[in-house]
């Protein structure tokens, strides 16, 4: 066993959507993947919820935001009128969601990456990587496309997902997850990813790794989710989630795990340094996932899902300890 | 241009194919060998769900066109694994030899829920003379793009000038004719450029003027003759095109000097329809070849195929 330098105190659930009785329809439940941009009185989180099934009993994905009073993370202080992104136009790769989302500050504006989805035929869906730009701070964003910003290629044939943009050394970093391959468990094709990694010098040229960073270490066919790196004392840490995709709608087995890098290249993961866990009880007493770090007034927070991948909201810790 | 139609050369329903396969010999792409002629092309098995998919086969001809002297045996190139781009058919294939080997640019197709499909852009290398071909990842090596959102397919590659050229098609848009139809597509040619084959640069724009907004381009074929390049291709309405032969597919051409500004001139086509013919309703999928020094044009007739495909040899260029 590795040393143990900090771990993660939780402080409780801090949004459901199910709190809200006033909330819109297209907010109906879930609040996924949460996103942070800090702002002078306020932590605005991005998410993304759903409405009710539809007729076929499919849902779609819409992303929205809460702001967060400041001094008090528990107080919600507004809601997202409307969801941020539009869904896309018939036949495009965002048709049916955009979920998840991550932004960033680009001079007054604040642009965001984000995954778009689709139905195929043979498998449930396929996901792409979207960009949109707000000029409003982050209420609304425009695509500047109908297409995807990241390409498939023969290494990522499909399910590109779950981007997190970060920028270091005057470079642009997008963590993502790119489709490894589909797995067929009792006739039902369930998706297996890996996390990737592209680099940009504008944040709209991207130039692939072509490279898994973490290898598997929870078993075969492993599905690995939420790469969300934050750079502390000389050194990239990287909280994800991961599970194996045939237990996929069986929510018990996603975990948060862990990877260290001090070239944001090669990566050595190790788990056991992850620090956080699932609760004997609560909203997250069967799975903790999607983790998003952030630094808010010196001090270091991490937000993650409960239980069923986020469908009662999402939770706040904060960091003891020190990530070394 | 103008053309000397040589028929109907390979009918499928006559051929040994028929039976094994349930019809179309879509697309014909041409591979000059020392002694024969070998055409890829597209044809259609059924599967489970009832549904067609396209797979890629091949005949060999004597250099005249006239006798049918070898065949594909097996699976020439693999359709795709679930889930990829390329899972549902191979349509059309654009092979020319490099370095050795022989490349085959693959339009791979996926069924999509909201509307019929999706496609993208696959390569696959032959190491044994174009009997079988391995791709180069489950992946494609061009598809969908920020403003070229969708049905990105229909490849055409050379290399000129010690660059890799892929003329291709993107989607601009799917509409229904009427509310509750299934929407069609419209599509127009474009172009990108590659040093490896591999990763390529789209041009990002479309490259043929657009007689009017409904106007469908596929299958950009290009040849050089003399200092010109000359692009042959086809051209359908968006809608009605399979119950209206006024709308269905014709042959459109255009020519550049520079392999950047294309000058569109269909009156120089040098080829239409033959009433009462096995093309009367319907001109698809052109083709530019040499074989011998000549310079043929193969292409598909009626139904997009179904029956087979001919030849015609150039006369005279402008």
């Amino acid at each position: 066993m590795s040393k143990v330098f900090w771990s993660w105190k939780k402080l409780g659930r801090l949004f459901n959507p199910l709190d809200i009785p006033s909330r819109p329809i297209w907010m109906h439940e879930y609040a996924q993947a949460p996103a942070t941009l800090v702002f002078k009185d306020f932590v605005r989180v991005y998410f993304s919820c759903r409405p009710p099934r539809d007729h076929n009993g499919q849902f779609v994905s819409y992303s929205a935001f809460v702001d967060l009073d400041r001094k008090d993370l528990f107080k919600v202080i507004n809601l997202s009128k409307q969801p941020v992104f539009e869904l896309g136009k018939l036949g495009t790769f965002d048709e049916f969601g955009t979920y998840p989302m991550s932004v960033i500050r680009v001079g007054k504006e604040i642009w965001a990456y984000y995954a778009g989805w689709t139905r195929c035929e043979s498998v449930p869906f396929n996901v792409a990587i979207g960009f949109g730009r707000s000029l409003d701070d982050g209420v609304s964003f425009l695509k500047i496309g109908d297409g995807p910003l990241l390409e498939y290629s023969p290494d990522e044939p499909f399910t590109m997902s779950g981007p997190k943009i970060r920028f270091f050394n005057g470079r642009y970093y997008l963590f993502y997850i790119a489709g490894d391959k589909w797995v067929l468990k009792d006739g039902k094709p369930e998706i297996s990813h890996k996390i990737r990694m592209a680099t940009s010098s504008d944040g709209i040229s991207w130039v692939k790794h072509h490279k898994t960073l973490i290898p598997d270490n929870w078993g075969e066919n492993e599905s690995q989710a939420s790469p969300d790196v934050f750079y502390a004392n000389g050194k990239y840490h990287m909280f994800f989630c991961g599970w194996v995709p045939h237990n996929f709608r069986e929510t018990k087995v996603r975990k948060i795990g862990y990877a260290w890098s001090t070239d944001l290249e090669n990566w050595v993961r190790d788990d056991s340094k992850a620090g956080i866990d699932i609760s004997a009880e609560g909203f997250d007493d069967e799975m903790v996932a999607y983790p998003h770090v952030f630094e808010l007034d010196n001090k270091i927070y991490m937000l993650y899902l409960g239980n069923q991948v986020g469908r009662f909201g999402f939770g706040l810790a904060e960091l003891e300890g020190e990530l070394r | 241009m103008k053309w000397r139609k040589l028929g109907k050369i390979f009918d499928f329903d006559s051929s040994n194919f028929a039976g094994e396969f349930i019809g179309f010999a879509q697309s014909p792409q041409a591979l000059e060998f020392e002694s024969y002629i070998r055409f890829y092309f597209s044809t259609r098995v059924r599967t489970e769900n009832g549904k067609f998919v396209s797979v890629i086969q091949y005949i060999d001809m004597d250099k005249s066109f006239s006798e049918i002297l070898g065949r594909s045996n097996g699976v020439v190139v693999s359709l795709g694994a679930l889930g990829t781009f390329d899972e549902h058919g191979i349509f059309p294939f654009s092979v020319f030899r490099h370095n050795g080997e022989i490349w085959g640019y693959s339009n791979g197709w996926n069924r999509r829920k909201s509307v019929s499909v999706d496609t993208a852009i696959g390569l696959a290398i032959s190491g044994d003379e174009g009997r079988s071909f391995i791709k180069v990842g489950d992946g494609p090596v061009l598809g969908p793009s920020l403003y070229e959102p969708y049905l990105v397919c229909d490849p055409f590659v050379r290399v000129f000038n010690e660059t890799f050229h892929m003329w291709y098609i993107y989607g601009t848009g799917w509409k229904s004719k009427a509310p509750g139809l299934e929407p069609d597509r419209t599509y127009v040619i474009a172009h990108a450029v590659s040093k490896d084959g591999i990763n390529w640069a789209k041009e990002g724009r479309s490259i043929i003027h657009q007689t009017h907004p409904e106007e469908c381009q596929a299958l950009p074929t290009v040849i050089k003759l003399g200092s010109r390049y000359h692009m042959l291709f086809c051209h359908r309405n968006t809608f009605d095109f399979r119950s209206d032969p006024s709308k269905a597919y014709r042959l459109g051409y255009a020519w550049s000097d520079d392999l950047i500004n294309w000058i569109r001139d269909d009156s120089n086509a040098g080829i239409d329809v033959t009433p009462g013919s096995w093309d009367s309703d319907m001109m698809c999928y052109p083709h530019l070849f040499q074989c011998d020094g000549k310079t043929y044009l193969a292409y598909n007739g009626n139904e997009f195929g179904r029956y087979g495909f001919g030849v015609a040899e150039l006369e005279m260029e402008d």
